[in-house]
């Protein structure tokens, strides 16, 4: 009877929404109207010839690699350097760690102007230096317009992984590091043998997050690009946007939304399983 | 083990149905409501939602507070300025929805206002148009651009004219000392504005609606009147040699840098009002410039002025649309809305806001307090327009002719390959 309270907003606000959702999907409700058909698997059959679709599905897989990849080497880097003797360390870390705090949103329009052809500092800069020809409109045309979105989702997305990083670089026993430097290994040695194994768990904790967030993705496209130059950077989480809030296809819209969900939770299921299996 | 095994695969089901719920409650706007729900009780209490910007709100609700004085009433007034057509009717459609819509709610005619009428989430007004007489008080091709499949669902309050907003001074350093008449004098004015370093036209492709102004101009020029409109009704193909020039003409506009560089990427709320701060020569926009962008950054009418895009073309027209009100249809105080709208819609309460381009006669803007608007009022008012285009399509078939917009500008298709994708998106949506 305890958990009864906590079942109910569950129900409420969780499995009723979902389920209603994957009900939708299986219709051509168009979001507004009061009435709609029963279409079975449809909209599913639709996706793979939707163009949009396979577009938005390789832009996901590229931004799910690099702001994985990039974030931690270069949170792990990070943690290292600030788990040595370093002055001003927690100022650093907070410096590190603030782009994660920050509103989405205002990043986005950070960067926005950080990127204007004309008057941003990154062309502005560098033009100051003679490199013109690297001046470049980055939003504006498809070759780098997904690009420059994952610079400043790398920039955001490093201090997560560097404050798991140090915490779980601050509980490695030194006698480690010591019976390693006895027996004659290198630091690079001592790196590879004593500090990557013993950072198992956090890999898989960044990781698994990580991947999550990455199919997520939404704000920082739909900000910065709003999905172009043309369809060139969509994502699965704005292609569904799109098709429920602004062309009234939310049928279609909410099978995007049952497959991004689907693959969050094939990608979940491993972390959760390590996690119950580290609890039992 | 039984109990550990139970719970950790308990666990796991419940982790994954969490996970699915999150996702999947994303995208059901809070519930599954598909009608927005009952009908409200009647009550004194209004809501009206719009998306004024800072520099007119408040005369909006100084005007709300006196209909609320005379009516009894109690009127919320809640903006979301910003990002235009592209943002505002989602919010309004979550709303709606939710089951906690607006009473009265502003919207842009065509295809922005027609999904809300034709879902029935808007109320038609045709018995309100008989009790207020608004077929006799406002322009009746602006209340055709806000009827839909014959149902009076919105009254417009505005019909507005797009043309070309420029700096003085800068055409003055070009040495441009008459405004073009013809499309060959423009492209001389860009010619010459480039010349002396300065872009000529400000605008942006984010979002694609701000940049679609240039071609939608480009092709009233190249393929007329008669041919123009049929177009956007699907009615002739795009696949002809009209469209192909108008693709090229486009393209043209970019090589030559007579738009930003970069247009592609840039905000139009960032490059618009570009030309008030003497950063590009012109832009291509409505009357609201005046307020939004010259009265806002505290300058003088007189340093700007204005001009009808040259088509070459009989009857010369430029890209208009209207703006109106719509009453949601499961208001309990319809005939209270219906007062409020016909409130804003008096010739003296679409003064006192300061309407550039009233649809209502008698509300012609004061030349003392927008001497630029009223000017474009007095010269090109009475012409005819063309359905300005993100309004002749729906969301998507517009969203797919941006794409081939910014494909065509950044050469990865050419002119004649953008008309035949164009008459694909096109005839599809007509079949449809």
């Amino acid at each position: 009877m305890f958990a009864l309270p906590a079942l109910v907003v569950y129900i409420a606000f969780l499995i009723y929404p979902a389920l209603s959702s994957l009900f939708f999907s299986l219709t051509n409700w168009d979001g507004l109207s009061a009435t709609y058909k029963f279409v079975g698997l449809e909209n599913y059959v639709k996706l793979p010839s939707d163009p949009v679709v396979v577009e938005a599905v390789r832009n996901n897989l590229i931004w799910t690699v690099v702001t994985i990849a990039v974030p931690t080497v270069i949170g792990l880097a990070l943690a290292i350097a600030l788990n040595g003797k370093v002055h001003g360390k927690p100022i650093l870390r907070l410096i590190f760690y603030t782009p994660a705090v920050l509103p989405l949103v205002s990043i986005a329009s950070i960067w926005g102007w950080l990127y204007n052809p004309q008057y941003g500092a990154i062309n502005s800069f560098l033009r100051l230096i003679g490199l013109d020809g690297l001046a470049q409109p980055w939003l504006g045309q498809d070759s780098t317009a997904l690009w420059a979105v994952m610079v400043p989702a790398i920039w955001l997305r490093t201090g997560f992984p560097m404050l798991l990083y140090l915490a779980a670089l601050q509980g490695i026993p030194n006698e480690l590091y010591e019976a390693a430097t006895v027996d004659g290994a290198t630091r690079w040695q001592q790196f590879w043998h004593v500090t990557m194994p013993s950072l198992r768990p956090a890999h898989y904790i960044v990781l698994a997050l990580s991947l999550i967030d990455s199919f997520k993705v939404f704000d920082m496209i739909y900000a910065m690009t709003y999905g172009g130059p043309g369809t060139s950077t969509q994502v699965m989480g704005t292609w569904m946007y799109f098709n429920v809030f602004q062309y009234y296809q939310a049928g279609y819209g909410t099978a995007i939304a049952v497959v991004i969900t689907l693959v969050a939770i094939a990608v979940g299921i491993p972390y959760v399983r390590s996690q119950t299996r580290e609890a039992s | 083990m039984t109990g550990s095994s139970f719970t950790r695969r308990g666990f796991l089901g419940l982790t994954s149905a969490a996970v699915a719920g999150v996702g999947l409650s994303a995208c059901t706007g809070g519930g599954t409501s598909t009608g927005g729900g009952q009908t409200a009780a009647a009550s004194k209490n209004l809501r009206l939602f719009t998306y004024e910007g800072d520099e007119t709100i408040g005369l909006l609700k100084a005007q709300i507070k006196k209909f609320d004085a005379e009516n009894g009433t109690t009127t919320t007034v809640d903006s979301l300025p910003g990002s235009g057509a592209a943002v505002y009717p989602d919010k309004l459609r979550t709303e709606l929805l939710g089951g906690k819509g607006p009473d009265v709610w502003r919207i842009w005619g065509g295809q922005i206002g027609s999904p809300f009428a034709k879902a029935k989430q808007a109320l038609d007004l045709a018995p309100y148009y008989s009790k207020f007489g608004w077929d006799s008080k406002i322009n009746t091709a602006a209340i055709g651009g806000m009827t839909f499949d014959g149902v009076k669902s919105g009254v417009p309050f505005v019909s507005l004219g797009i043309g070309a907003w420029y700096n003085k001074s800068l055409f003055a350093k070009a040495g441009v000392s008459a405004l073009p008449t013809t499309y060959a004098e423009l492209e001389a004015v860009n010619d010459k504005l480039v010349a002396v370093g300065v872009t000529p036209c400000g605008l942006g492709g984010k979002y694609g609606w701000d940049i679609m102004r240039l071609f939608e101009y480009l092709l009233e020029h190249t393929a007329g009147p008669e041919l123009h409109d049929k177009l956007l009704t699907g009615d002739e193909s795009w696949d002809r040699a009209e469209v192909v020039e108008a693709f090229t003409l486009f393209k043209k506009w970019q090589d030559k840098k007579w738009l930003p560089q970069g247009a592609l990427g840039l905000d139009p709320a960032d490059i618009e009002p570009a030309y008030v701060q003497g950063k590009t020569a012109y832009t291509i926009t409505g009357p609201w410039t005046e307020a939004a962008a010259i009265l806002s950054a505290k300058k003088s009418p007189s340093a700007f002025g204005n001009f009808e895009l040259p088509t070459d073309q009989t009857p010369a027209r430029h890209s208009g649309f209207v703006e109106g009100y719509m009453i949601n249809a499961k208001t309990g105080n319809a005939d209270k809305a219906a007062a409020l709208i016909d409130f804003i819609v008096q010739p003296a309460t679409q003064k006192a806001l300061q309407v550039s381009a009233s649809t209502v006669k008698g509300a012609e803007p004061d030349p003392k307090a927008l001497p630029l608007s009223a000017e474009w009022a007095d010269k090109y008012g009475s012409n005819p327009f063309y359905t300005i285009q993100d309004q002749a399509f729906p969301k998507k078939q517009a969203d797919q002719y941006f794409s081939v917009q910014s494909d065509l500008l950044q050469g990865s298709v050419a002119p004649d390959a953008a008309a035949k994708k164009m008459q694909e998106i096109v005839s599809a949506w007509a079949k449809s």
